[in-house]
């Protein structure tokens, strides 16, 4: 511990203003606000489905306005991010190998985008059959 | 031969409280290293300064301070990459002493809480402990670590709370845990699985940017996260 003639400055609240590198680790933990507005939105539309057919147009008369768009873009664009810092994280976390050869990270941080791009794919190929 | 100018912060507690900053001019070329230019500051300004040295070389770890901030070897830093004025102060996160001498207490204990050493359970023989590269290949770099502790000066978990094992420590003992000679790791995982283990880290990976000897502390940390997970499921189905 700190003897009498020693001194330890405390960290300020303000920590993480103090290099870019702290700033984009705040930016990725901040990525969660914009994501539980588009949460509440979801969860909202599902309440208001149950409601019936009145509040359900409400619902969607809410989420037309430019605004909730607006938001709902920008959780869109904040998910994109987690997801890039995630990729590029997840195999420094988990290094796979096969055999006794690890897979180049490079590898794994494609496979992850091609699964995005898949997912998708796949979704706009139901939605699209279904209308 | 031109010079640059230091900004270093002094901390002398027998003749003033708070630590102030004092302002030397040193000569320098391409070769001039930050602790080249700290010793000549020793030697012809000012025999006051007190900092820490060994190696020279980047192997002891033990001239660490920040340099406009950011946490650095003195011996493995120049002078020709650093345009303007060098703003050079004890490592953070820890108790200074005097200058920029810190006292590591903290971070030794943390090391030596995760038992950094090979446990095995066969008795002692004379006989060698064989390993293939590739089982080497598994710790190797986890274990190029010269405990410098730049990487506690730049992990504000380990800023915010002193107790959090931190980054060396938590990597040391996944190496050790990666090492097919060693048998230790049941005796290791209580402390990795402990809050202020492995779970207290919120992969800033600030760490691993600093880190001299390119060990990605921050991947061995959050590789210990999924050990440490698998651990206690594993003894929550033993019961
Ligand atoms: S992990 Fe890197 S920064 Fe941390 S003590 Fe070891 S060598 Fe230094
Ligand atoms: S003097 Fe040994 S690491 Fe710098």
């Amino acid at each position: 511990m700190a003897k009498q003639s020693s001194y330890l400055p405390r960290l300020t609240r303000t920590w993480w203003l103090k290099h870019r590198y702290f700033k984009l680790y705040m930016a990725r933990e901040a990525t969660v606000l914009p994501l539980v507005f588009f949460i509440g939105c979801l969860l909202a539309g599902l309440y208001s489905l149950l409601q019936g057919t009145e509040s359900w147009a409400g619902w969607l008369a809410f989420m037309a306005h430019p605004l909730v768009i607006l938001l709902n873009c920008l959780a869109l664009a904040a998910s994109l991010f987690h997801a890039w810092t995630f990729f590029e994280l997840f195999p420094r976390v988990m290094p796979l190998r096969v055999g006794t050869r690890t897979i180049p990270a490079s590898f794994i941080v494609l496979g992850q985008w091609v699964g995005v791009v898949a997912v998708i794919a796949l979704f706009a190929w139901i939605l699209g059959s279904g209308s | 031969m031109s010079t640059k100018k230091l900004s270093i912060q002094r901390y002398l507690p027998e003749q003033e409280a708070t630590p102030y900053w004092q302002e030397f001019e040193v000569p320098f070329d391409d070769s001039t290293s930050l602790l080249d230019a700290l010793n000549y500051v020793k030697e012809e300004l000012d025999g006051t300064l007190s900092y820490r040295w060994s190696c020279r070389m980047a192997i002891c770890g033990s001239c660490g301070v920040m340099v406009n901030g950011i946490p650095k070897l003195g011996c493995k830093s120049f002078l020709r990459d650093y345009p303007d004025t060098l703003k050079i102060s004890a490592l953070s996160h820890f108790p200074v002493e005097k200058d920029l001498i810190v006292d590591m207490e903290v971070f030794l204990d943390h090391l030596a809480a995760v038992q950094p050493y090979l446990i095995t359970n066969a008795a002692e023989t004379d006989e060698p402990n064989r390993q293939t590269p590739a089982q080497l290949e598994k710790y190797k770099q986890f274990s190029d670590c010269i405990n410098c502790g730049l990487c506690y000066s730049a992990c504000p978990q380990f800023g915010l709370n002193q107790e959090f094992l931190g980054p060396a420590a938590l990597t040391l003992a996944h190496r050790y845990n990666l090492d097919s000679r060693d048998q230790g790791k049941q005796q290791r995982m209580p402390q990795l699985n402990r809050h202020e283990g492995v779970w207290s880290c919120t992969f800033v990976g600030f760490c691993s940017q600093v880190c001299p000897k390119n060990v990605d502390p921050a991947a061995a940390v959050n590789q210990g996260k999924v050990e440490s997970a698998k651990d206690m499921l594993i003894s929550l189905f033993k019961g």
